[in-house]
């Protein structure tokens, strides 16, 4: 386990990590080749929570009026069909659990910020990890997982329902398409020239899509949790005499009602992002599903 | 901040948890959900077509009570019709029958009549005779003056 020194808030920034390369030296080690344990744990209890939850609902589940715990989720699910229904022009059974999923596996993981922000680190410490880093979607890992995967469902459904179609956008698209059709062979052959270019447009729109859709998601948790730590760092003492003075109590009590209203704030964050990472799932899986115009 | 193998292991948690929660929870909910939403439907459109159905009803009653009130006042208006007529039967069979009765009321009265005065006639020839015996003084033939007397009587009668 690599467990580097840092201190502040550089040091609760660090991440859990384990190296399949334990036999070369630190520097020599390819970065890939490591793992976020803490990341995995609490992104694994997650989704165990989340599993476990409908393996206990599965079995209560009644066609009649429904009441608590099927009462709710039936509202959360009512909520997802909704909007896919409102976004997709067919159906597909595949998108509301999707966008359901990554609705509520984004929010709980988000909602692991509610936690104090040195709470989780201090506990792996005393258990002898180096660093514990508590919400998943801080990690750059678990939004690109995600966001790839809608990727590679949005690519798959492109070529699937209209192949044609998608390989003329992504090579004749913007310019080359007008020149093409024209009688002149010199404009044709500009066409020609031209397509580089539109490929390499056409692949940047596209990988921009999974780009935005998981650096969004983690710069809105990672900037949370860095102000989380500045609060407790700049407002909180860090030992019982720093809260002896006049001046250390004013500072704690700020600290801790300032650390209260942005903790509400970023509650309202994590929602709100597990919202946006949904409906843009839902947006792209249904651009990919629009017929072809002629 | 970096890629690595947590990537993988991601990808691995989100598929596999997409792939159980939609066959765990999503799938048996939304069927609940799909068979309340049918029952719900089916009986709101059992609702309509029983409101439909009594609508019909209602309709098909108050046909049917205009026919009875219009086939009532048929048979009032017949029975008007043969009450007026059997009235009328009656009135005529009373009017011929007291007819009948002051017919024969007024033969029986002409023979009685008759009769008196046939009666009152040989009573009178009687008295006649008698009368012109005691004026004559002698005994008359009745058989013999017979017609001398009737025609005295009838004569009598006449000028009476």
């Amino acid at each position: 386990m690599a467990a580097e020194e840092h201190s502040g808030i550089a040091g609760h920034l660090q991440y859990w990590t384990y190296s399949f390369q334990q036999d070369l030296p630190v520097d020599e080690r390819n970065p890939f080749m490591q793992i976020h344990i803490d990341t995995m744990l609490v992104s694994g209890f997650v989704a165990l929570l989340i599993l476990g939850f409908s393996f206990w609902l599965k079995g209560r589940i009644v066609e009649g009026a429904p009441t608590g715990a099927q009462n709710a989720v039936e509202s959360l699910v009512g909520f997802v069909n909704d909007t896919v229904r409102d976004n997709f022009p067919v159906h597909n059974p595949i998108i509301a659990p999707l966008a359901l999923t990554v609705f509520v596996f984004i929010f709980l993981c988000n909602f692991f910020d509610i936690l104090p922000a040195y709470l989780l680190g201090h506990v792996a410490h005393s258990f002898g990890a180096p660093a514990f880093r508590p919400v998943p979607t801080n990690d750059l890992n678990l939004p690109v997982a995600m966001a790839l995967t809608v990727f590679a469902m949005v690519l798959y459904y492109e070529f699937k329902l209209k192949p044609v179609h998608f390989m003329k956008d992504l090579l004749l698209q913007p310019f080359a398409n007008l020149l093409l059709m024209s009688k002149n062979p010199i404009v044709k052959l500009l066409g020609v020239l031209l397509i580089p270019l539109n490929l390499t447009l056409k692949l940047i729109e596209e990988i921009a899509k999974p780009l935005s859709l998981s650096f969004r998601l983690f710069g809105n948790m990672f900037a949370g949790e860095v102000i989380f730590l500045l609060i407790a760092s700049l407002l909180l003492a860090d030992n019982f005499a720093g809260m002896a003075s006049v001046g250390g109590a004013i500072s704690e009590i700020m600290g801790l009602l300032v650390g209260l209203g942005w903790s509400f704030f970023h509650m309202f964050i994590g929602l709100l992002q597990a919202f946006i990472f949904m409906i843009l799932t839902v947006v792209y899986l249904s651009i990919a599903h629009q017929p072809v115009e002629h | 901040m970096s890629i690595d193998l947590t990537l993988v292991g991601q990808f691995i948690v989100f598929i596999t948890m997409l792939l159980l929660l939609k066959k765990m929870l999503y799938v048996p909910l939304n069927d609940a959900m799909e068979a309340r939403t049918k029952k719900i439907e089916d009986g709101l459109a059992a609702a309509d077509a029983g409101l439909e159905a009594k609508a019909k009803a209602d309709a098909d009653a108050a046909a049917q009570i205009d026919e009875a009130k219009a086939k009532a006042q048929e048979i009032l208006a017949a029975a008007d019709k043969r009450a007026a007529e059997v009235k009328e039967e009656a009135v005529q069979k009373a009017r011929l029958e007291a007819e009948g009765i002051v017919d024969a009321g007024k033969e029986e009265l002409a023979a009685e009549v008759n009769r008196a005065q046939q009666a009152l006639r040989e009573e009178v020839a009687d008295i006649a005779i008698l009368a012109a015996e005691r004026i004559v003084g002698e005994e008359l033939d009745a058989k013999k003056h017979t017609k001398l007397i009737d025609s005295v009587v009838e004569q009598g009668f006449n000028a009476a």
